[in-house]
Parts: C-alpha cells; sequence; structure tokens
C-alpha cells in the first residue's frame, strides 16, 4: 500500500516541481512547462493532427504490419527449406550488423523523400528483428512435439500451423517487439532525414528554428506514442502468449 | 563429408548471387546514379580505407560508443543496485523508468543537438542516455533474483550490508548485467551512428550524411558496409566477452528473463 | 529364440478376449532382425543388433532393458518415425515405412508431448481433425476418451495447469480418441508418482479390456512389466538385441494388491530381473 503511494506520488511530484522550476524560465533551452503544453495542445490535437500525427503513426503501422507478415513468412521460409537456409545465413547475419537507421539515406537515394520511401525503410529495417526470431523460434520447436505430429499424421499444412507456428510463437513475439522499436527508431528517423512532414520533421524543424517550446512539445509527444504503441503491444501479447505466460508463471512459482 | 560442406557451398551461392543481382541491376541504371555498381562500390571502398579522414571517423565512433558504454555501465549498475536494494526506491523510480524504457534516444536527440550542438558531448550524451536504462532494469532484476537464502547465510557469518552488496548480491546479478551489456553494446554503436547521422556529431554517421547529401553514393554504400562489418564486430566481441567473463556462470545463457 | 513364441499357446486369461486376428500366421506387428546404427564409417554407432519379435492382436507386451539400452529408438523405428538400418518392422505383414494410421504413440515426456497452447480437449481434437469426423462424432470420441481416464472435468485446462499424472493421462486420452488399433506408449509411467503410477497401470489394462487394443509398452520398470504383460520381451544392452521372451502367467483380472502378492508374481519378476542383471 505505502509502495503505491509512493509509485504513484513520485512522478506526480515530479511533474509539478518541473511546473514551479520551469515556471518563470527565460533559459532558452528550458521553457516553462505551461508554455509547452499550451503548444503541444496547438500543434498535435489541432493544427497538424492530421497532416502529422496521423501520417507519422499510418506511416508506422503500416510499415510495421508489412515487416511482421513478410518477417513471419521469410522466417518460415528460411527454416523449413534448408538451402534457403544456407543461401540467406550470411546476407542476413551481415544486414542485422548495420544499424537500422543508416539504410535510411540508400532509400531516400533509391525511392526519394516520399511517404513511400519511409514506409519501405520502416518495413525494410524492421523485418530482421521478427524473421531472425522467427527463424530461431522454429528450429527450437521441441523434436518431440514435431514427433507427436508425425505419429498423428497431421497433415504439412497443420505442422506449420498448427504446431510450429504457435510453438514458435513466443519468440515470433519478442522479434516483433524489437521490430516495433526499430520501426518507430525509423520512423522517426526518416521523417528527420528527408521530409518536411510528421512529428519527427516538426519536432527537428522547431529546434532548427529555435522553437524550443515547439520542439519540446515534439519530444513530449514522441515519447508518449512510444510508451502507449508498447503498452498496446504488450496488450496483444498477453492475449495472444496467454499460454505461455500463464504456463511460465507456474514453471517459475514450482 | 559431402554433406557437411554443402551449406558453405549455398552460403557462398547465396552471396554471389547476392552480388550479381546486385551488379546487374545497377548496370542496367534502374534507379539511375542512386544504384551504383558493386565494384564501383568496393573500389571506392577502397580508397576510403586509405584516408586518414575515414580512420579518424571510425576511431571517433567507436570511442564515442565504447566510452558512453563504460560509463552507462557505471551508472547503470550502481543506479542498477540502488533502485533494486530499496523497495521504496523502486516504487518511486517505477513510473519514471517504465515510462522512459520503450523511449528511444531518437526522441532527445532534438533536446541534445541543441543544448549540446553537433558535438561529440551530445553523441556521447545520447549513447548514454540510450544504454542506460537496459542496463538499469537488469541490474533491478539480477538484485532481486539473488536466492535469498544466500543472503541470509552470508548474514549469518556476520557480513555487513557493504560486504554482502559486494560479495553476494553483485556476483549473483552478474549474469543479469553481462546479457544488459551485450544488448547494449551493439546499440550503443547504432545510437553513436544516428547521432552522427541525424545530429552532426563526429564519426561514421556523419560521413554517411555527408555522402548522402553530396550525392556520393558509392561513398554512401561503402560507408554502410563498414557498419555492417563494425556492427558484426560488436556483436561478436561482446558475445565472446560475456562468456569468458561469466564462464563461471554455467545458467548465463539462460538469463534473459526479457 | 523368439521366433517360437508366436505359437504359443494362448493364455486362459487372454481366452475371453475377442480376437481381430487376421490369420493364425500373420502376427499383429512383426518385428524381424531389427537393426539400427547411427553415423556410417569410423563414427558409426550401432544402437540395436539384431531384434526380433512378435506382438499378436490384442496382446499387451512390455519391453523392458536396462536404462540406454535403445528402446527409445526401437519405439521410433516402430513408429515409422525413422527408418531401420536393416531388418523390418511391419503390421499385419506391412513394412512399416512411415507412421502407420492404425497406430498411436503415447511419449515418455507428457510435457514435451502436449500443446500447451491448447487446452485439454483441443489436444484431443487436434490429431482427427484431418479425419473429417462429424462434430457429433468428434464430440463423442474426445468426451469418451476423457471419460476413460477420468479427466472429463478438466477438458478446457490447459495441460500446465494439470499435475503431471494428469497430463499423462491427457496424452493418453489423446490417443484413446485417435482410436488405434495398436497403442505404442514409451516409459508413459516414469515421471509420476507411485500412487499415480498404480492408477496409471491399472487404466492401462482397462483401455486393454475396453477398446481391445493391442499395447506395447517401453518400461525399465521389471514389476511394472510383470504387472502389466501378457509377455515381456527382455532386452540386452549395447547394442541391444533380445535376451528372452519371457511369458507371464497371471490370473486376470489383475489388481494391483492381490496380483502383486501372488508368488507366480514374484517368481516372474525374479526371472525378468535376473536376465537383466547377468552379465551379457
Amino acid at each position: 500500500m505505502r509502495n503505491w503511494v509512493i509509485g504513484i506520488a513520485a512522478p506526480v511530484l515530479l511533474l509539478v516541481a518541473w511546473w514551479f522550476l520551469s515556471a518563470n524560465s527565460t533559459d532558452p533551452f528550458f521553457p516553462p512547462l505551461e508554455t509547452i503544453i499550451v503548444r503541444f495542445r496547438e500543434l498535435w490535437l489541432f493544427e497538424h493532427f492530421q497532416s502529422d500525427v496521423l501520417l507519422s503513426l499510418g506511416n508506422l503501422f503500416l510499415g510495421f504490419a508489412i515487416a511482421a507478415i513478410a518477417g513471419i513468412a521469410l522466417g518460415f521460409a528460411t527454416a523449413l527449406v534448408a538451402p534457403v537456409r544456407w543461401m540467406m545465413d550470411p546476407l542476413i547475419h551481415f544486414l542485422r550488423g548495420i544499424p537500422p537507421v543508416a539504410l535510411v539515406p540508400i532509400f531516400i537515394s533509391l525511392i526519394g523523400f516520399g511517404t513511400q520511401m519511409r514506409v519501405t525503410s520502416i518495413a525494410l529495417a524492421a523485418l530482421f528483428p521478427t524473421m531472425i526470431a522467427t527463424v530461431d523460434g522454429i528450429r527450437s520447436v521441441s523434436s518431440d512435439l514435431m514427433d507427436v505430429a508425425k505419429v498423428y499424421r497431421l497433415t504439412r499444412k497443420e505442422r506449420v500451423l498448427d504446431v510450429l507456428l504457435p510453438a514458435a510463437t513466443p519468440q515470433i513475439f519478442s522479434g516483433l517487439q524489437v521490430s516495433l522499436q526499430v520501426a518507430f527508431i525509423v520512423m522517426i528517423a526518416s521523417e528527420m532525414l528527408g521530409s518536411s512532414q510528421g512529428i519527427g520533421a516538426m519536432t527537428l524543424l522547431a529546434q532548427q528554428s529555435f522553437m524550443t517550446a515547439d520542439m519540446w512539445a515534439g519530444i513530449l509527444l514522441l515519447g508518449v506514442i512510444g510508451f502507449l504503441v508498447n503498452i498496446l503491444f504488450s496488450l496483444l501479447r498477453r492475449k495472444v502468449l496467454s499460454w505461455y505466460i500463464g504456463s511460465r508463471r507456474l514453471a517459475r512459482a514450482s | 563429408m559431402k554433406a557437411s560442406v554443402r551449406p558453405y557451398a549455398f552460403s557462398v551461392v547465396g552471396v554471389a548471387c547476392a552480388l550479381a543481382i546486385w551488379q546487374v541491376l545497377a548496370e542496367a541504371k534502374i534507379a539511375g546514379n542512386a544504384l551504383p555498381p558493386a565494384t564501383t562500390v568496393f573500389s571506392t571502398l577502397a580508397t576510403i580505407l586509405g584516408t586518414g579522414t575515414f580512420w579518424s571517423s571510425l576511431g571517433a565512433t567507436i570511442g564515442i560508443a565504447l566510452l558512453a558504454l563504460a560509463l552507462a555501465a557505471v551508472a547503470g549498475v550502481a543506479i542498477g543496485l540502488l533502485v533494486g536494494s530499496f523497495e521504496s526506491v523502486k516504487y518511486a523510480t517505477l513510473a519514471v523508468l517504465e515510462f522512459l524504457k520503450p523511449v528511444p534516444p531518437i526522441v532527445i536527440l532534438p533536446l541534445a543537438v541543441l543544448v549540446l550542438g553537433p558535438t561529440a558531448e551530445m553523441s556521447l550524451f545520447l549513447v548514454v542516455f540510450g544504454c542506460l536504462l537496459p542496463i538499469v532494469m537488469q541490474t533491478v532484476d539480477g538484485v532481486q533474483g539473488t536466492d535469498p537464502v544466500a543472503r541470509d547465510t552470508a548474514r549469518s557469518y556476520g557480513m555487513g550490508e557493504g560486504e554482502i552488496l559486494a560479495r553476494v548480491v553483485l556476483p549473483s546479478a552478474m549474469p543479469y548485467i553481462g546479457t544488459a551489456m551485450r544488448v547494449a553494446a551493439p546499440a550503443a554503436l547504432v545510437v553513436t551512428v544516428v547521432a552522427g547521422l541525424l545530429g552532426g556529431g563526429p564519426g561514421l554517421g556523419q560521413n554517411i550524411y555527408q555522402a548522402q547529401a553530396a550525392g556520393d553514393y558509392a561513398s554512401l554504400y561503402g560507408l554502410v558496409i563498414v557498419l555492417g562489418v563494425l556492427g558484426l564486430l560488436f556483436q561478436g566481441v561482446t558475445r565472446l566477452a560475456e562468456r569468458r567473463v561469466l564462464h563461471w556462470h554455467e545458467s548465463y545463457r539462460e538469463a534473459v528473463p526479457r | 529364440m523368439s521366433n517360437s513364441l508366436s505359437t504359443r499357446n494362448r493364455k486362459s486369461t487372454m481366452a475371453q478376449q475377442p480376437k481381430t486376428r487376421l490369420s493364425a500366421s500373420t502376427p499383429r506387428l512383426d518385428v524381424a532382425h531389427l537393426a539400427k546404427t547411427y553415423g556410417s564409417g569410423g563414427k558409426a554407432r550401432t544402437v540395436i543388433e539384431d531384434l526380433t519379435f512378435t506382438v499378436d492382436a490384442g496382446e499387451v507386451v512390455c519391453i523392458v532393458g536396462p536404462s540406454g539400452v535403445g528402446k527409445t529408438t526401437l519405439l521410433k523405428c516402430l513408429a515409422g518415425l525413422q527408418p531401420a538400418t536393416s531388418g523390418r518392422a511391419a503390421i499385419d505383414g506391412r513394412t512399416i515405412s512411415g507412421p502407420p494410421p492404425e497406430m498411436a504413440l503415447v511419449f515418455q515426456d507428457y510435457n514435451r508431448s502436449l500443446m500447451p497452447w491448447l487446452t485439454v480437449r483441443k489436444n484431443l481434437v487436434l490429431p482427427l481433425r484431418h479425419l473429417k469426423l462429424s462434430a457429433a462424432e468428434l464430440r463423442e470420441r474426445c468426451d469418451g476418451a476423457l471419460a476413460a481416464v477420468g479427466l472429463s472435468h478438466a477438458d478446457n485446462q490447459y495441460p500446465w495447469q494439470l499435475s503431471g499424472g494428469m497430463q499423462q493421462r491427457v496424452a493418453i486420452a489423446r490417443a484413446l480418441a485417435y482410436r488405434p488399433e495398436i497403442l505404442i506408449m514409451d516409459e508413459p509411467f516414469a515421471s509420476v508418482d507411485a500412487q499415480t503410477r498404480f492408477d496409471l497401470e491399472d487404466l492401462c489394462l482397462k483401455i486393454r479390456r475396453d477398446f481391445n487394443m493391442t499395447i506395447l509398452v517401453v518400461t525399465h520398470d521389471i514389476d511394472e512389466a510383470v504387472y502389466l504383460a501378457d509377455r515381456v520381451v527382455v532386452l540386452g544392452s549395447r547394442p541391444a538385441r533380445v535376451l528372452k521372451v519371457v511369458d507371464v502367467d497371471l490370473p486376470g483380472p489383475r489388481d494391483q494388491i492381490t496380483t502383486r502378492s501372488l508368488p507366480e508374481f514374484a517368481r516372474q519378476r525374479t526371472e525378468v530381473l535376473s536376465l537383466i542383471k547377468r552379465p551379457a
């Protein structure tokens, strides 16, 4: 009980302290929190909601969805067809070493600055974590489970969709979580590097033109989005993987 | 014998195919000058490797990443021990940590550039920000995962709280910290590049930005290849280091609760 | 030596069982000179050298042997999961080359053979889906199998929410719902406590009575083998070969207390034990 009071009070106190300490701030870098919040409301909830906020989020989800589907599909192909795996392995490992954001300049030079470039960058950069996790997940499915599937003569389709896929889901979801982070980062980076639209572009633009309160508002919005997207994902994971979370909890308790 | 060679043969074929496709697409000018042929990229890369600027950029990138990683490790473990040892501190910081955890350093990049300018300090700050939280979180998990029996045993032998922390809690948290470092090291490199690319901090990221802005696509591709190799090296070295440092801990592989 | 056993007299206790034999000369399951070697050349490791035994329709046969003797390898060959290196295993005279449709297998490790993401009932349904049964038949088979193992109340739970013994019963129920003619069990009761073990052994005998299945059980527990079996195939180790096939002559219906206290029970378990203990 006492702990929860502390847990709620501490961040509230922090915000209150920020509010009062910055109230009459004339420091160009740290404007009053009140000003930031006013700008936040003006910028994101009205003026730029559709043109920038929705645009960014749309790119993020579209890119992530493509990455998720393609990553899982390619992961299955790679894990199940040995020659494909042997051919892809060194390439995957090399591409994994490249910081995802470093790919953005290449996509800009190839596709230009449009929405298409941003979605492509997000999708391709976010593809690898899911794909690699899927391969690992499938390869670690216990041979006992596959023996069961064979003895009971499950069809090939059943073996893939009803045994391998669910058995690999915990690892696929770990990959998806990393992919989501990468997608978020690349979304911001693609906007900062090659665009005048989107939350990332607006925030960087505000910084470059010394509109500090606008920049703070942008940072705040990006932080909140990062946090909320992560929560949404956790909720989805908890729903899909309830069997896994439950069995792990039981295993730990015993 | 024959069967064991086959995977490598396929790997060679795979890499060769990728290079050949690249070369053909580039020669066909499907993307104009934006996709230079593989041969051009590799000869440009060879030229770049002969310049002093490249090596000083590489040095700056690695230096910033490693220094920031060291700072983040020291600060992260210290904060983690503090947060993990006291319930009230843990609850007080819970909300802030949970909020900041999914927020990548690129979000505060504009602020860092505004205050610190396009400098090495700015890069350093961003990398520390990016690596600190995972290390803190893992350390907290490690501290709380300490076997209470070991703790009680130490107490019954008359060890003080400080001694218990150093001799019992810290060693048993090591696998968690090792895991955090393995994740943080490649991330440190990535953030250093991001800081250079988007914030103008020194290093390879800045070179990539300049190459792209100048339309020097062969250099752009060459530098990205260098980054790929560097990334692999970082992953390999940290994995090796973790194995060496934690060889005594049989279960260090399983110590990945997240 | 084991060849002679297919012509042996049937036990009086078995006479009441209806038989579904094809002909007197074709055993249900026929293992002839089966051998399995892993690897080749200098690294070759022969796990099974030359195994020959038969199982008649409606029989319970137990295979016992020291641990590490290659019992699991044998079962994998019988289930069509691995090809034999030489010799053959056949069902009704047909050589086994892949998982036979009339066979079900209960694995040793229940917590790695049940799908943790499926409820108990869905675990039972999974192998039945490609049989394209009607909804009513599907329900009837699952209800019947769950009732047979006493788990009707647990059909909506997940396997990992159940105790070890209950999980193994789910695995058995899955095999029952599949309606196999031949049921093979690999050390099915090895990882459950003693009381559950007795219950599961009796369940095994009840299944044989109710469903008239041919059952082959691999175990390292000699008492269990003697208690369950009409015949016990005793294996010697490294590489595995048949030491002897022991006819178990115990009256039925068997019962954990009375059967196990019979002098005949003690005599037969001693016989099997001495075969295993004797240096090969």
